[in-house]
């Protein structure tokens, strides 16, 4: 019934003598969202980066829906249906909301000038204040603002708001709720619940295991570039979780205090 | 909320009521500003500046370098700038008359050798930066070495013997034409024209969308598909295109072409652009900034001349006056930033 989005089979990544990625093979299905744990440096941005399509992997192979597929470019992952948020900000501060997010992906006119065809402002700036409305950040913010004008938050809030518009089979979120506020961290748990809904694949990287816990159907940790442990959320417990992080066997320590 | 009027995106905007406001403190507005100041003090200090015969002079200089600062515009607005365009500015005409004059090749065909040699040098620069990874600066100074070099060697350092045979190309490039008392050069239509392109591929096409997210936040751009690189490099191309074009206009309407033509243009034209208000750190660009730049930079060294300061003098000013433009930019934006 749940059918098989997104599968990685073996990836393998080196940023010189950095093997930031070992043999990471994961799955994700449709309507599932997915938690990728791990601390600091595990690999969890390399991984999530390679298949959006940021730098090419060294070997592996990545497959869509059952297709093998090679995502060469960013661009050919968002054909693909894959759109990302990254950790590092993803907006340009010098363009204004409704240019951000429609960046790469502009209404335009005259469709055969190609690259000169000029944009199609009006519909840029109603689809911008329409998914403003519906993220339900638009009574604070204008479209036509300058993204250097607003919060880290409300970037953030941007950002994901530019992923749901192009309603991704497959969204990729890297840390999303870092520097937001407890509101706007909610509007984004919610987010990420709505996008399962609507059955799309959620892959989420984030230390937060509390959020794990809320919105997470399974749990795929990394550590030093492999995937260590799989383990669905119904089966299992934060404690389990935060030993499978760091390493440490943390429920045999307490049981041992007890 | 859009107190930086100076984006790209400013004029879009839908808060009607803030628009003047943001105008009134954009980059170009208070370039324009200076712009009209200055003009006035050059006149009431100089009757002669305002007389058509000085006017049809700093038209006929306005376009050489006016050209180059649109591309300039566009590259800078992108996060990268170009040191070779003065030398590009020699090494196109001194190519093309020589092929002509000395292996009496057709002008159209040493013409289009010169075009080619331009977007190759723009492309060499644009891929070294790109691909390589090495920082504009240092690659466009490398480049502008080897392209004057290159014109001081093949000419053995004179200037090519004078042009004197009008034809199609040369009033293409350099025919003049009266109007009144005026005198103007052919070579001003194609400022305006390409004027009139840039501003709209920069604010209205969706190309001009992709150079300002470029310089703005690359990997933000890259991440969306946009492809920063090939942009990068046809701005380079273009660059040193308009470069060459500007050496062929200017070297048919003095009917010489010198391998010392345009040295120190390349800062001329970088004062132009920032003086107009595009930001050097990229992101921010106005090709109507741009247009004031130039203008002004025109009208000051003309102008000083007029009011009577010593030739050897002349750079103090123009320093000065751009030193105290870029001041007065990085004032009102941080006052738009705090309001
Ligand atoms: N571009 C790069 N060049 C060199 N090394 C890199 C590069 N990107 C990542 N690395 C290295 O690869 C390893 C994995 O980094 P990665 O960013 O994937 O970690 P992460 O799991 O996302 O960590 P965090 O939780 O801190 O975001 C680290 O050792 C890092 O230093
Ligand atoms: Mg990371």
């Amino acid at each position: 019934m749940m059918q098989e989005v997104l599968r990685l089979q073996n990836l393998q990544k080196s940023f010189g003598s950095v093997r930031a990625l070992k043999n990471a093979s994961l799955t994700l299905k449709e309507g599932e969202v997915v938690a990728l744990l791990g601390d600091n440096g595990a690999g969890k941005s390399t991984l999530i980066k390679a298949i959006s399509g940021v730098f090419p992997i060294d070997r592996g192979d990545i497959y869509v829906r059952g297709e093998k597929v090679s995502i060469r470019s960013t661009r050919e992952a968002m054909d693909l249906g894959i759109e990302t948020i990254h950790q590092d900000t993803s907006l340009a501060p010098d363009l204004s909301i409704a240019r951000n997010l429609f960046l790469g992906r502009e209404p335009v006119n005259l469709k055969w000038l190609g690259v000169f065809a000029p944009l199609d402002l009006a519909k840029l700036r109603d689809a911008a204040s329409a998914l403003l409305k519906r993220v339900g950040i638009s009574k604070k913010l204008d479209a036509d603002a300058l993204v250097s004008t607003l919060s880290g938050g409300e970037r953030q809030s941007i950002a994901i708001s530019r992923a749901m518009q192009f309603a991704a089979k497959v969204i990729i979120l890297d840390e999303p709720t870092n520097n937001l506020g407890v509101e706007e961290t909610h509007g984004v748990l919610r987010f990420v619940k709505e996008m399962r809904e609507a059955g799309h694949s959620v892959l989420l990287i984030t230390h937060n295991i509390h959020h794990v816990f809320e919105v997470a159907d399974r749990i795929i940790v990394m550590r030093r570039g492999e995937i260590v442990a799989e383990q669905t959320v119904a089966d299992t417990d934060l404690l389990t979780v935060e030993s499978l992080i760091t390493g440490a066997d943390l429920s045999a320590l307490m049981k041992r205090a007890q | 909320m859009v107190q930086q009027a100076g984006a790209v995106t400013a004029e879009d905007g839908a808060g009607r009521a803030n628009a003047k406001s943001s105008l009134m403190r954009s980059p170009q507005f208070s370039s324009f500003v200076i712009l009209v100041v200055l003009l006035v003090v050059f006149a009431v200090a100089d009757g002669n500046f305002l007389s058509p015969l000085n006017i049809s002079n700093m038209m006929a200089f306005l376009p050489e370098l006016g050209i180059i600062a649109l591309g300039m515009t566009l590259l800078l607005t992108a996060g990268e700038f170009d040191l070779s365009v003065g030398a590009v500015f020699a090494l196109a005409p001194v190519v093309v008359m020589l092929l002509v004059q000395n292996a009496g090749v057709d002008i159209g065909v040493a013409l289009l050798a010169g075009l080619l040699l331009c977007i190759a040098i723009g492309a060499i620069n644009g891929v070294i930066v790109t691909k390589i990874g090495i920082s504009s600066f240092l690659v466009t100074l490398s480049m502008l070495l080897i392209v004057r070099g290159a014109a001081l060697y093949i000419t053995q350092g004179f200037p090519l013997k004078s042009w004197d045979q009008p034809g199609f190309f040369v009033t293409l490039l350099a025919g003049s034409f009266n109007i009144g008392a005026f005198r103007f050069y052919t070579s001003l239509w194609w400022f305006i024209g390409l004027s009139l392109l840039a501003v709209y591929v920069l604010r209205y096409a969706k190309l001009g969308n992709w150079i300002s997210a470029i310089g703005s936040n690359r990997n933000a751009a890259v991440a969306r598909g946009v492809p920063a690189d090939a942009v990068k490099i046809w701005l380079f191309i273009l660059t040193s295109v308009l470069a060459g074009l500007a050496g062929m206009i200017s070297a048919f309407r003095i009917s010489a072409a010198s391998p010392v033509a345009g040295t120190g243009y390349e800062l001329e034209v970088i004062a132009m652009v920032v003086v107009g208000g595009t930001a050097l750190t990229g992101g921010r660009g106005t090709i109507l900034g741009t247009i004031v730049g130039a203008l002004m930079l025109r009208a000051i060294r003309n102008g000083i001349v007029l009011v009577g300061v010593p030739g050897l003098a002349y750079n103090i000013f123009v320093g000065v006056i751009i030193l105290a433009m870029l001041i007065l930019h990085a004032l009102l934006q941080k006052n738009a930033a705090r309001s």
